[in-house]
């Protein structure tokens, strides 16, 4: 069997195929700056049996520390925006910023101009824009996709 | 005209009121007063209003300590004093000392654990202060607001039709309900009058938004204790539900299929029959799902004795819907909605109503069925966009009443002509937080997700 694995895997290579799976993977930290809870609803099933993220090592977790993407949801409210903030300080470089769904984008119905400092990309820079109310598990999950195969290579040091 | 009474009258009209067999049902500041709602269980509700235009007004936290949110919304969101009411935390204000807002916990060796806003997974932002010794919680204050995005200011002003999306867009899980809510209230002020037609789309609707909720919920107290196969089956069944509602209206959550004085919803005969399918699928692996859990010891031996909200507890902090119902408190707006189509229904009871963990799991699980029947009662023929009757005289205050996923909720709406004067929203979230801290005072810490889950509350419908 590895056997096999090993001549198929030199058979794309002799041919110039592009590799099988998808190198890499992502950390993502989500963060809840006033959504409406529908961006998250769909997020949890992103990571649920029908999509299954994982798959594509990409995956929540726990802390901004161990995160590669930033992933937040609504209009930002003025509550929000200091542990916004925060929350990307304590990430590692480099670090991504996604705007998941029309909240986070500035567009549709958000609230009242006092309580919020939003979009998203008035308070950080914003690297990917995932519209929709909310988007659909499938359009987070291929939208995410994307990221990770956009994913440039680390800056070779120089000294 | 509402009459608006001096403070000391106000407050002996609700005394005498609750003393009366009516309950709280929220409390709101608005232009120069602030007004109590008052309901029975037949579905009565009535308002009392005290003048506001001086500094305060008596507090009446002390007779119904459910109006204890209430009042710290309207101090800190509408500058209204609530004499009596000490000490008046602030509730949406976040811009305090910390011993302003916590609870202070004196004793041998407590400790705080500050939890959030931003929690360790896709959660809504709300921060919590454990008070515990060693593992044991001794209290917990729940800052909520986070998310306060200022959506009934946002409407005032608004038509009383274009309101409906901004209020609605409180929460996307209760979005039928409080868009259902909304419009009815509009409807009693504009002196409009629901047909059966009407009645039948909005509670179709409803019923479809808690068949998801139910699964959700269901699924959420599998995640609270990292049961993966759990979790994971209902949450293919809520990805079934979402899909179905996506194919009925358009839109997974239901955005969009609620309006004021009408109905715009089509659902032809092939969308009826899909969604009779859909539900007959959904009832049967939902069941089997069940099944599963029951059987599954160390799965059920997590959740008898923890986080105990019994039925005295329940009336005095003014609890509602499934976690109500949990602690044998048989309340549910569905008895008393005759502006839906809820005949004859009775609130299902559990053989062991404890108000614990198990018996608020257990609950879910049963109203399901009961909602899956209605469902299949009301799918029987197609639905067409239907509109409300002119009927009965004009309001200057229309009240609508609904039973949400997680309970009663209110939508009061004050108009100036057609346009919104002031708009309250009050969920059933917001009714059941204090419940929360309650459930998980004398229990250990790592319970708390466990707890918390078992209620499953939105914040954003308490945010706004």
């Amino acid at each position: 069997m590895l056997t096999l694995l090993r001549d198929l895997t030199k058979l794309r290579r002799s041919l110039g195929l592009p590799p099988a799976g998808r190198p890499g993977s992502l950390a993502l930290r989500h963060v809840d700056c006033g959504s409406c809870n529908g961006c998250e609803h769909e997020l949890t099933l992103v990571s649920g049996p029908t999509v299954d993220l994982a798959r594509f090592g990409i995956g929540i977790v726990a802390s901004p520390r161990h995160a590669d993407v930033l992933l937040v949801t609504g209009p930002v409210t003025t509550r929000m925006h200091g542990p916004l903030l925060r929350a990307y300080a304590a990430m590692p470089e480099p670090r991504r910023v996604v705007a998941l769904g029309d909240c986070a984008l500035g567009c549709d119905v958000l609230g009242s101009e006092a309580e919020l400092v939003g979009p998203v990309e008035d308070v950080l820079p914003v690297d990917l824009r995932i519209p929709g109310c909310p988007p659909t598990p499938q359009q987070i999950a291929e939208a995410l996709r994307l990221l990770l195969d956009a994913r440039r290579p680390l800056p070779s040091r120089s000294w | 005209m509402i009459a608006v009474r001096p403070g000391e009258v106000y407050r002996e009209a609700v005394s005498a009121a609750l003393a009366d067999g009516w309950s709280f049902a929220g409390l709101h500041a608005t232009r120069g007063a602030v007004r109590t709602l008052l309901s029975r269980p037949n579905g009565e509700v009535r308002l009392e209003s005290v003048d506001a235009a001086t500094s305060s007004v008596p507090t009446i936290v002390d007779l119904a300590p459910a109006a204890g949110w209430d009042e710290r919304e309207a101090h800190d969101l509408h500058g209204v004093g609530f004499a009596g009411h000490e000490p008046l935390r602030p509730l949406a204000d976040h811009d305090v000392e910390l011993l302003r807002f916590a609870t202070p916990v004196h004793g041998v060796d407590p400790y705080q654990v500050a939890v959030g806003p931003i929690h360790a997974g896709v959660i809504e932002s709300g921060h919590f202060r454990f008070h515990v010794v060693g593992d044991l919680i001794l209290h917990v204050d729940a800052r909520l607001f986070y998310k306060h995005r200022g959506l009934e200011r946002a409407a005032e002003g608004l038509r009383l039709a274009g309101g409906l999306p901004v209020i609605a867009r409180a929460c996307a899980g209760c979005w039928v309900t409080n868009a259902v809510a909304y419009a009815q209230a509009c409807e009693e002020a504009l002196g409009l009058e629901q047909t059966t037609e009407l009645a039948r789309v909005r509670t179709i609707l409803l019923e479809l938004e808690r068949v998801w909720n139910a699964l959700n919920d269901i699924g959420a107290v599998c995640a609270g204790v990292g049961l993966a196969a759990g979790t994971s089956r209902f949450a293919a069944l809520v990805d079934d539900a979402r899909s179905l509602n996506a194919r009925l209206t358009g839109h997974r959550f239901l955005f969009g299929s609620v309006a004021v004085g009408g109905s715009p919803l089509e659902l032809p005969e092939a969308a009826i029959l899909d969604a009779r399918e859909t539900l007959a699928r959904i009832r049967a692996e939902s069941s089997r799902a069940w099944h599963a859990l029951l059987f599954n010891a160390s799965f059920m031996n997590r959740m008898p004795d923890v986080g105990i909200v019994d039925a005295e507890a329940a009336r005095t902090l003014g609890v509602v819907g499934p976690a109500a119902r949990a602690a044998g408190v048989p309340e549910d707006l569905r008895t008393s909605s005759p502006r839906l189509a809820y005949d004859g229904f009775e609130p299902a009871t559990l053989r062991r109503p404890v108000g614990d963990v198990q018996a608020r799991l257990e609950q879910r699980a049963l109203e399901l069925l009961p909602t899956l029947d209605i469902l299949d009662a009301l799918l029987e023929r197609p639905v067409a966009p239907t509109s409300a009757d002119q009927g009965s005289s004009a309001k200057e205050v229309g009240v609508g009443r609904v039973e949400s996923p997680r309970g009663a909720t209110s939508c009061i709406v004050e108009r100036d002509g057609d346009r919104i004067g002031r708009v309250r929203l009050r969920t059933g979230s917001y009714a059941n937080w204090p419940a929360v801290a309650h459930a998980a005072a004398g229990n250990l810490l790592p319970d708390f997700p466990l707890i918390n889950k078992s209620f499953e509350l939105c914040y954003a419908c308490v945010d706004r």
